[in-house]
């Protein structure tokens, strides 16, 4: 089963052409920009990436929305390697531990995805305490892995997933190569698991202690074992703690994934209220919340111009302002992470509420909304970060 | 676990910077238990990310009220002071697993220790109704930190304790618990870790310094029931009431772990935040 696959390296060379997906073009071949202002707004026919049916149409043509107002909204995200989301609000791993959690107070079917909490190949018991603490417009979090290991994530919610009409996406973590290829492998084929995140924002045991995330290298090397070791959807989480992430995003593209998660949270620290040490048990914290938008915002940003592959924007989502500027910004869907916990009931309701809004402008998908924020190109291939190229 | 509306009926300061506040929320106390806490959401959305975990103080179901006692120790605790009666917050609740009296207890001791009053205080008043005698011990650092009596049901005995000797006993209120713990048959605490550690101690010891038996335990029969589980709980001399950072409060996001005798961390939000004392590990820094 796996030996049929091509082996690709790090480095791209060897990227076979046919990996690209054909209908999952992300960015707006043509964005009608100035024409999309008249009153009918743009029609964007289909995928974007039907670049010769792309056109915008003046104030004359077309049916206005009121006329014809459309009641069908397909909010469908396609993540790649048949993962198809009903709707594009996902809840980031963590924050809703295994999608059981929540019990009554959320309707968790409604979710476009659940990814949960980050699963290792052994139990890990995590970080001393205090491990969170508020900061200003935010959260410090330094949990530290804490899950039961990866056969018991399986036996014990796996069967529970499986009845579910939401996917559920595997937040997976490790501390070397063999660590996630031989989780992912655990997962491969176990109904009820619908898709892999590799949380790579781990230190590399193998590499002294040195972040996947910040390495293009390790980061596609990773990327590639995963690859190989499995047919699942294949989603990687970008770090934001890094100089330049495009030559990252990119060395994970051409690594075989499906679609990037960005960002993962920045690292921080607090300080104890006696000043005598930091706050939290581990010192440094991962950083989420609104105080981080505006940096997953440029990752997407710089990220949806590197790579053809769907993104999927986390970071600081708190109201239906937060999706559609991840949107514009050229990300396919988004996550929720640390507004769960002050209003568990939100993912739901930015499902409606952008709805709502694409019902509001005229639009029968919140595709039209992707990217528009992005530079205007005038041909429909990027240049897909040819600068790194040696 | 609810989430609902819940409007202020009083709020007031009833020692320096700890606050005693009236909630009408009948949803949220249906069905609750002394031990259990609301997760409350201030108002400042943009700056405040976090809910409040608040023990439930008292419940009246008559009323459909309850109150949270608190110390303003922050922007979100300070907002909560700001509300007006007539005002509408949001709480999700009743969260986390309850204190567990054994039906055969008659004595309850309950120790406090600060703002651990808190956690304790609804206890007083189930035990009451259920006809148990009740004696609080209260810790606090000077007289003018110490819980109204006025406050507290008649029925319970109130000793209190000072570091200073202000008021009452001249030191820790552990002290005072050797005195009571022969008259006890089950104690309940919640306050600073170090109380609550030198409580467990205490504990741990007990039989072999009183030569008492274990409560409710059958003599060579009977299943022993699972660590962690009510029954156990039931059975165990001390129960604690234990604090935490917290993040979601139902269990998803394993913030506010502890750490147990045995097994992985357990979470306050959900294991606890009412535990048997030999559940934890008391000996590790967290």
């Amino acid at each position: 089963m796996k030996a049929r696959r091509r082996v690709v390296t790090a480095s791209g060379a060897a990227v076979p052409a046919k990996r690209r997906p054909t209908v999952r073009r992300i960015k707006p071949a043509i964005v009608p920009v100035t024409r999309r202002d008249g009153p009918t707004g743009g029609q964007l026919t289909g995928h974007a990436a039907g670049a010769t049916s792309v056109r915008a149409t003046g104030p004359a043509e077309g049916p206005s929305p009121a006329a014809a107002p459309i009641h069908e909204v397909d909010l469908g995200v396609d993540l790649g390697r048949g993962l198809v989301l009903r709707n594009p609000v996902l809840v980031a791993s963590g924050t809703f531990g295994y999608g059981i959690e929540y019990g009554d107070v959320v309707d968790v079917q409604r979710l476009g995805a659940i990814c949960c909490k980050g699963t290792t190949l052994r139990a890990r018991s995590g970080n001393p305490t205090p491990r969170v603490t508020e900061t200003p417009g935010g959260m410090l979090n330094s949990i530290g892995l804490q899950n039961p290991g990866v056969d018991a994530v399986v036996e014990k919610y796996a069967s529970t997933w499986a009845g579910w009409q939401v996917p559920v996406i595997v937040n997976v973590a490790g501390e070397s190569i063999a660590d996630y290829v031989e989780v992912v492998r655990r997962l491969e084929g176990v109904p009820g698991i619908a898709g892999i995140e590799l949380n790579i924002s781990c230190p590399n045991v193998g590499k002294g202690g040195l972040q996947f995330a910040i390495d293009a290298e390790a980061a596609g090397a990773v990327t590639a074992a995963v690859r190989r070791a499995t047919d699942l959807p294949l989603l990687v989480k970008l770090s934001p703690n890094v100089a330049d992430v495009r030559p990252i995003a990119r060395a994970i593209e051409d690594a075989g994934a499906d679609a990037l998660t960005a960002i993962n949270t920045l690292s921080g620290i607090a300080v104890g209220p006696t000043r005598e040490r930091p706050l939290l048990g581990n010192v440094f914290g991962g950083l989420s919340g609104p105080a981080i938008k505006p940096v997953a915002l440029k990752v997407v940003y710089e990220v949806a111009q590197t790579v053809d592959i769907p993104i999927v924007g986390i970071g600081g989502v708190t109201e239906l302002a937060d999706v559609l500027d991840f949107l514009a910004v050229g990300a396919v869907a988004v996550q929720v992470g640390t507004a769960i916990f002050a209003d568990p009931t939100l993912p739901v309701r930015l499902i409606d509420e952008l709805g709502a809004e694409c019902r509001r402008r005229g639009l029968d998908s919140h595709r039209a909304l992707i990217g528009t924020a992005l530079p205007k190109r005038a041909t429909a291939t990027s240049a897909r970060g040819a600068e790194y190229r040696p | 676990m609810r989430l609902a509306g819940a409007e202020l009926v009083e709020s007031r300061e009833i020692l320096p910077g700890q606050w005693l506040q009236t909630y009408r929320a009948p949803d949220i106390i249906a069905g609750a238990r002394a031990g259990q806490f609301v997760h409350v959401r201030a108002g400042d959305y943009s700056g405040l990310v976090l809910r409040r975990p608040f023990s439930i103080n008292t419940m009246d179901l008559a009323t459909g009220t309850l109150t949270i006692h608190f110390r303003v120790i922050g922007r979100g605790t300070a907002w909560f002071t700001f509300l007006r009666p007539g005002d509408r917050i949001e709480m999700l609740g009743p969260l986390g697993r309850p204190f567990e009296v054994d039906p055969r207890s008659r004595h309850l001791l309950l120790i406090a220790g600060g703002l651990g009053m808190a956690g304790v205080r609804s206890l007083t008043d189930e035990a009451i109704r259920g006809g148990r005698q009740v004696t609080l011990l209260f810790g606090a650092a000077t007289a003018r930190d110490v819980y109204p009596s006025s406050l507290l049901p008649d029925e319970v005995e109130y000793v209190v304790a000072t570091d200073d000797g202000s008021m009452g006993h001249h030191g820790f209120v552990t002290e005072l618990v050797p005195e009571y713990e022969g008259w006890a048959d089950q104690a309940f605490a919640c306050g600073p870790l170090p109380m609550l550690r030198a409580l467990a101690r205490l504990a741990a010891t007990r039989r072999d310094r009183l030569g008492v038996a274990t409560l409710g335990r059958k003599r060579g029969g009977g299943r022993p029931a699972v660590a962690g589980s009510a029954a156990a709980r039931r059975k165990a001399f001390l129960q604690v009431s234990m604090e935490q950072n917290m993040g979601c409060a139902v269990g998803a996001c394993l913030g506010c772990v502890v750490k147990a005798a045995a097994g992985p961390p357990v979470r306050v939000c959900r294991e606890g935040p009412v535990f048997a004392a030999e559940e934890l590990d008391w000996a590790g820094g967290w």
